[in-house]
């Protein structure tokens, strides 16, 4: 798609948009505000098969896109998905099998999250797979990279064991290029091949002393002996060379194997850092040490040991060609740190040497003829993931090999492989300051972390998953991009209603008369929904249809229980999912229909509940202080006084229709449900 | 815009009362915006009538329709191609006077029943306020008042005013209502055009008040006269 097209046709919202494998983003936040939570991962799991890895250590660029960050602080969307896809139902979900198999075996060459990717698409697309992986164990990075206390190795294994479970074989300890060449491999019937071998190989730091001495080690090499258990040997005062995620993984293991220093070295300053912004925080947090602009010179030994790094301070110049400024070292500033170990992290690229003849490399990198299809000079051998691009994001890799299944897919079935110009990335639209000041701010969820001190005696992971309670509130955070007002311009009168009674102001007048309303500054509260007297604005969260239909299927599934009551709850209330359970033993009578805001509910709802067979309506409103939109409850409350009287005047008690507010905690007050069971039973009542 | 307000509930129950199939028919233009005869208010006042007649153990059918304008014969005649109007034994009309009369026109053999007083020609003041503005007596004098209307904004309709019961730019009639006079002196006083209210306006043509009234543009045929030739 182009950037045209999106501007015009499609609204993505900027999380979804930023996301390399399109995630609907909010489509997931909704359902966990919803209380949804089996469906929330259902939505994610779809289209990521490593969700729990991609919730810890996903470095998110949809938070950055995300328009609550213009606001206050944009959603924690991670710990979102960590918790949607950590919760107790994780168990429960089920991938849609192929009917049947297509009888074609595709080779994928690499278990890390590009090839497991690849793997989990081509087996649900009916196709053979095999993984073949070098190392003993599966998972690539994920399982011999990212360190435990980031990504703990069950989660890992429970992951790959999923989609081993499709049906995936798996060939350990087989290196392709060495036993089997890649040739081999289509002699033993593999129509189709996807090299994902990652960047295993570090960067040489090109200094003096770098080969002379025990304890100059590299960063990946190090990490796989830490990962596989291996208890490397560690130092006592340890310089890391590089800025990049490896480099921060790298000393954070190393204080928990017990060295007493940790000394990142960097040539640039904190800006440029290439490495997580939480991640270099954390690595702070707990005790390492960052000299920045900073480029080591020379190793020093002694016997045949490090003993020291020279370093040299560095100014920034003019930016290269990635856009990050130059470094230049000042003459003269060279100093010198006792170290008895040093890390080279500055940078991997793939171990391909051993395809060596078949396939082409470019810049130390598998050359792909197109980005988006993925295939080699070689036809039928795809590539994709840091191999090609270089050390990336797990979500890039992933994102690679949801590609490479669609063109393996493509290539099996005889079809011409996708071409596609790189999606441009699109920035965030602003919104105006006038909006941002008339946004309820609501403060981001604070992460829940180990003390520093209980970090470092092992590798347990440092981040908790996210309760219920906080997650349904970060959840609620989320501004619905896309998913508010719509104006239907055949019915629109130009009436200038939704104008008056957007909290927002959000509707405006055209040249042309007519009312426009931005989709992606709407934040879909719903008032003009309701208040448009033709009915010519809808909305996507909660369409008013929607609410209509949930009141008769609710009283159509009533145990004729007496007295029938729709209750309508406010999601922005404090109440957890098992609140609605025990509401459903206690008063099996209330037929709860759960809306974003009583603003959702009209007279005619309330009306249509009672002529459907209601015989009391209940509605449970937030407490002010979770609700984004407090000033539309007084015309909610007006709404509601003129409901009662359109049923007074059929005789109805207009006590039959109790409105109230949630408890601080909890969905509503048994004794306020009695009272209203008991003025509907009472004496003397029309119905 | 014409203003209306939607009638007590047992006014409309009485004059459905003994009939089975009902249709009530809303309109889509000024009784939309006013909140009295839309979609909304179509729904509502279906449910309304559902329950009650339900409640009293009667099995009626009861069905909505929304036209654009009820003033227009066009719309009308569609509506009998949605709807198959001889199922009916009443339709209800959400619309100001002069559409629930053109829909007894068109469909002459139904009762056609209002559901709504029409109040007053007006204004949106707020959300779900208006306000009248006009009494369209044909003899329009806002040209000469500040365009502040005498006849509607003052209760007396004085054309010469303000009358000695103006206290404090409030009116003897209600105090609560500012004296219209008052507004129009300081309007014009604003505009720096006082002369005008020593000007003495005369009395109203009440001849051109003549119900019913008919407006022809000059361009098209007169009613009532046929066969005239237009030059």
């Amino acid at each position: 798609m182009t950037k045209d097209e999106l501007s015009t046709e499609i609204k993505y919202p900027p999380c979804k948009l930023a996301c390399p494998i399109l995630t609907d983003v909010r489509e997931y936040i909704q359902l966990i505000a919803e209380r949804r939570f089996e469906e929330a991962l259902a939505s994610i799991r779809n289209l990521n098969p490593l969700p729990r890895v991609c919730g810890r250590i996903c470095t998110h660029p949809c938070e950055a896109a995300c328009k609550r960050g213009q606001v206050d602080e944009p959603i924690a969307i991670p710990a979102l998905k960590r918790f949607a896809a950590d919760g107790p139902w994780k168990g429960r979900y089920k991938a849609i099998m192929p009917d049947k198999s297509t009888g074609q075996k595709v080779a994928v060459v690499g278990s890390g999250p590009a090839g497991l990717a690849a793997a989990h698409d081509l087996a649900l697309l009916g196709h053979h797979v095999t993984i073949f992986e070098a190392l003993p164990v599966l998972g690539g990075m994920l399982r011999v990279g990212v360190p435990a206390y980031r990504l703990p190795k069950n989660v890992v294994d429970e992951e790959i064991q999923a989609i081993l479970d499709l049906g995936v074989e798996v060939k350990t300890g087989v290196r392709i290029g060495e036993e089997i060449k890649l040739t081999d491999l289509s002699e033993q019937g593999y129509k189709a091949v996807f090299v994902a071998i990652g960047a295993h190989k570090d960067r040489k730091l090109g200094i003096a002393g770098e080969d002379g001495f025990e304890g100059v080690v590299s960063a990946v090499s190090f990490l796989k002996a830490v990962n596989q258990g291996e208890n490397p040997k560690v130092g006592k005062k340890v310089a890391v060379i590089g800025g990049g995620n490896t480099a921060v993984d790298s000393a954070r293991c190393l204080l928990r194997m017990g060295a007493e220093t940790v000394h990142m070295v960097y040539r640039r300053s904190r800006d440029e850092m290439p490495a997580a912004k939480e991640e270099i925080e954390e690595a702070i947090h707990e005790g390492v040490q960052v000299s920045y602009l900073t480029s080591p010179v020379e190793i020093f030994g002694e016997d045949g040991n490090v003993s020291a790094l020279r370093c040299i301070k560095n100014e920034l110049g003019e930016p290269d060609v990635s856009g990050r400024r130059i470094p230049k070292s000042v003459p003269g500033s060279e100093f010198t740190i006792d170290v008895d170990m040093v890390i080279a992290a500055i940078g991997q690229a793939p171990d391909s040497s051993f395809l060596d003849n078949e396939l082409t490399e470019r810049d130390k990198r598998i050359y792909v003829e197109d980005p988006y299809a993925l295939m080699t000079t070689h036809p039928g051998v795809f590539a994709g993931g840091d191999a090609v691009t270089g050390p990336a994001t797990v979500v890039e890799a992933i994102s690679a090999g949801k590609r490479a299944g669609i063109s393996i897919d493509l290539y099996l079935r005889g079809e011409p492989l996708p071409t596609t110009e790189q999606m441009e990335a699109v920035e965030t639209a602003k919104l105006s300051p006038a909006l941002i000041e008339k946004t309820r701010k609501f403060a981001r969820c604070s992460k829940i972390s180990l003390p520093a001190e209980a970090r470092l005696k092992g590798f347990d992971e440092v981040d908790a998953v996210l309760s219920e309670d906080l997650a349904t509130k970060e959840a609620l955070r989320c501004l619905h991009c896309f998913l508010g007002a719509r104006i239907d311009k055949e019915k629109c009168i130009s009436c200038l209603t939704c104008v008056r009674v957007c909290p927002l102001g959000i509707p405006t007048t055209t040249k042309m008369g007519e009312i426009a309303i931005d989709p992606f500054a709407c934040q879909a509260c719903g008032m003009c929904v309701l208040e448009c007297p033709v009915r010519a604005i809808d909305i996507s969260l909660d369409p008013h249809s929607k609410i209509a239909r949930e009141i008769e299927w609710a009283i159509s599934r009533s145990q004729q229980v007496e007295p029938v009551i729709v209750g309508f709850f406010d999601l922005h209330g404090n109440f957890r999912s098992s609140d609605v359970e025990s509401l459903r033993q206690d008063y099996p009578n209330i037929l709860p229909v759960m809306v974003f805001g009583l603003r959702r509910v009209d007279t005619s709802d309330i009306l249509k509940a009672f002529e459907f067979g209601a015989d009391g309506v209940l509605l449970a409103g937030c407490p002010s202080d979770t609700d984004p939109f407090p000033e539309t409850a007084d015309r909610v409350k007006r709404r509601m006084a003129h409901a009662r009287t359109m049923l007074e005047a059929l005789g109805i008690d207009g006590a039959r229709l109790e409105v109230c507010d949630m408890p601080d905690e909890g969905l509503v007050e048994k004794e306020l449900i009695d009272g209203l069971i008991q003025r509907i039973k009472g004496p003397g009542q029309a119905r | 815009m014409i203003v209306a307000t939607r009638k007590p509930f047992t006014e409309i129950k009485d004059l459905v009362s003994g009939h089975r199939k009902i249709l009530i028919v809303g309109c889509g233009t000024c009784v939309s915006v006013c909140l009295a005869g839309g979609e909304i208010e179509v729904s509502i006042l279906a449910s309304q009538l559902r329950i009650a007649l339900g409640l009293e153990g009667d099995d009626v059918q009861i069905d909505e329709a929304i036209v654009e304008r009820q003033c227009n014969r066009e719309f009308l005649v569609l509506l009998g191609k949605k709807k198959n109007m001889t199922d009916y034994d009443v339709i209800v009309s959400m619309a100001c006077g002069a559409g629930v009369q053109l829909l007894g026109d068109v469909y002459d053999q139904k009762p056609v029943v209002p559901a709504l007083n029409t109040v007053f020609i007006g204004i949106e003041e707020g959300p779900g306020i208006w306000a009248e503005r006009c009494q369209s007596c044909g003899n329009c004098v806002l040209g000469e008042t500040g365009d502040i209307c005498p006849i509607t904004m003052c209760p007396k309709g004085l054309l010469n005013g303000p009358c000695s019961g103006s206290r404090h730019g409030r009116c003897e009639v209600n105090p609560e209502i500012e004296c219209a006079w008052v507004k129009i002196y300081d309007r014009l006083a604003a505009r720096g055009d006082l002369e005008r209210i020593s000007k003495v306006l005369p009395p109203r043509k009440n001849s051109r008040r003549a119900h019913p009234a008919v407006a022809t543009h000059e361009a098209y045929k007169r009613r009532f006269v046929k066969d005239e030739k237009i030059v």
